[in-house]
Formats: structure tokens, sequence, C-alpha cells
């Protein structure tokens, strides 16, 4: 099994399997969507990606009846899900302690920190 | 472009090829279709990303083929790291198995090539003294003069030389079998080795 705390790619993976198995086209287009523009996977990084999430057993391949050859489907596996689950509440964790670690040296940003959590 | 990225797919391992080749294939395809609508500057990036990414890609899955699947994801498997929020300390364990051998051959080849080595010194040293020193003054040794050009393929050789030194090393590790280790798995021998009948 893979050890978190996860790269950003792979997070980004994960979070798009999420929601629904995807092929890998839809992947990268929902990765690239997700993060603005920011991330733009090549096929090599995101093939890379999930030989080794299937490798640790995080993803599984997902048989679509439609599907035609060069257009697998992945989906995530219950403990994929697991430790995404995981690896997000460490994120939400360490951006809360953030948020107060700099409060506490700049006041003003207390009140930029409840507005992002409203 | 696509005949391109064939040929550096081919830089992969054989079993990654056979897995994901038709489909990084397919999805490069489709994003090549999509990339090239939106001009010059999209598809000199698309490009570079692409190619990088195999090349880094390539060179990952072939070091991880020779080091053993089995090895690295063994030692990340073991890595029992557990998020607690309540103060306990993460609990880490580490352990490391040995699994690279290098072949027999190397020991008594590198034995060879130092004694190699010496005796070519010796020979030197030995032509060196031989010679009568009559040889007339040299002047201080000028800086050689590159040019942009000349530079340019300096680099390029010896990105070249060290790119094909890489790959002969990557190419000796595999050859040893190496590889093979991580596929081992002694439980599915069952039956008397070398076909003979089998006793109950």
């Amino acid at each position: 099994m893979r050890s978190l705390p996860v790269t950003e790619p792979v997070l980004l993976i994960l979070l798009s399997l999420a929601e629904q198995p995807r092929h890998g086209y839809s992947i990268l287009k929902d990765v690239q969507e997700m993060s603005d523009g920011q991330v733009s996977l090549s096929t090599g990084t995101l093939y890379g990606a999930l030989r080794r999430l299937l490798q640790d057993g995080w993803i599984e391949r997902f048989e679509e009846n439609r599907a035609s050859r060069g257009r697998q489907a992945y989906r995530l596996t219950p403990a994929g899900r697991r430790n995404l689950q995981l690896e997000v509440t460490r994120l939400t964790h360490l951006t809360r302690l953030a948020g107060l670690r700099l409060a506490r040296v700049n006041p003003d940003l207390v009140g930029v920190n409840r507005e992002g959590e409203a | 472009m696509l005949s391109l990225y064939r040929f550096l797919l081919r830089l992969y391992p054989r079993a990654y090829r056979h897995e994901f080749g038709v489909e990084m294939l397919a999805v490069f395809r489709e994003a090549q279709t999509e990339t090239w609508k939106k001009g010059v500057l999209a598809r000199g990036v698309f490009c570079a990303r692409e190619v990088a990414g195999l090349l880094r890609g390539a060179l990952g899955e072939h070091l991880q083929a020779i080091a053993g699947s089995d090895l690295l994801t063994a030692s990340r498997s073991r890595i029992n790291f557990t998020p607690t929020w309540s103060g306990s300390p993460t609990k880490r364990r580490f352990t490391m198995r040995s699994e690279f051998r290098f072949p027999k051959a190397t020991a008594p080849l590198m034995a060879l090539i130092l004694a190699l080595i010496v005796v070519a010194i010796e020979k030197a040293k030995a032509i060196q003294a031989s010679l009568p020193h009559t040889n007339p003054h040299v002047g201080p040794i000028q800086p050689a003069q590159f040019t942009l050009f000349s530079t340019v393929l300096v680099v390029v050789a010896i990105t070249c030389a060290a790119g094909l030194l890489g790959w002969a090393i990557l190419f000796a590790l595999r050859r040893s079998g190496l590889h093979r280790l991580s596929e081992f798995n002694p439980s599915e021998r069952v039956g008397p080795v070398g076909g003979g009948p089998h006793r109950p």
C-alpha cells in the first residue's frame, strides 16, 4: 500500500476518480479543470501514477459496456477511498494548523481564515 | 509527433508497454487533437511536456524494474503511517531487505580491469623514464576558443554519451536477470522437479 502523504498529481487523480470511474483522457481533462489549468499531466506521468496506484490496490480497472481498446476506465477501490479520505483529513488539519500559526504572527489573518472557513 | 511518441514508448519496459501502450497512445491522440486547435504555443508546450513525461516515466519504470517492484512496494508498504491528531507520535517502521545482487562475474571482471590499469600506468612510467629529455620547451597552453556551435555540439555529445552509458548499465543489469526476482514465487513451485512421477 502506498504511504501517505501522496504527491499533488496523485491526489488530483484520486480526487478525479472519487466522483465516478473515468478513463485516461477524462482524468487528464478533469485534473486540468480542478486545478484551474495549473496542473497539466502528461500521459507518461498519468500512466506512471495509475500503474503504481493499481499495484498498490488504490484503484482498479472498471469494465465499461461500450469500451473500446484504449479507453480503459479506472475507479477507486474501497481501500483507495479510505486512504484518500485520510489524506484529505490530514490536509484539512494541516491547513487549519497553518491558519492558526499565521494568525498568531499576524492577527489580521484571523478574519481571513474565518471567512475562508465560512 | 505521433511517430515520435511511438518511438519514445519503446523506451518503456516491454511489460509496461504491453499493459498500457495502446491506452497511452489513444489518450495521447485525443489530447493532441484538442491541443492542435489551440495554436502554435500550446502545441509546443504540449510536445515538450509529453516528451519530458515519457522520458522521465521510461527511466522511472526501468529503475523500478531493475530494483524489483517487490522491493520498492514492500518498503513502501512497511511504512506504517497512521495519521493521528491526538498528539501521539506517528508510527513508522522501515524494513530494509537487500535483494540487489551483482552478477558473479562482476568481481573478477573489476579486478581484471584494475590490474590492466595498473599495468598500463607502470608501462607508461617505464617508457617515460627511458626517453631522453631533449624535447623542446612547449609554451603555455592556450585555452580553446569555443564558439556557440561547438559548445552546443560538445554539450550534445556529452549528453548522448552519458545517456548511452546509462542505458548500457541498465541493459547490463537487466541481462543479469535481476528483474525476474520480483516475479519469483517459491510457493508456485508445486509438483516434482523435472517432470518425474508424482509421489502422493
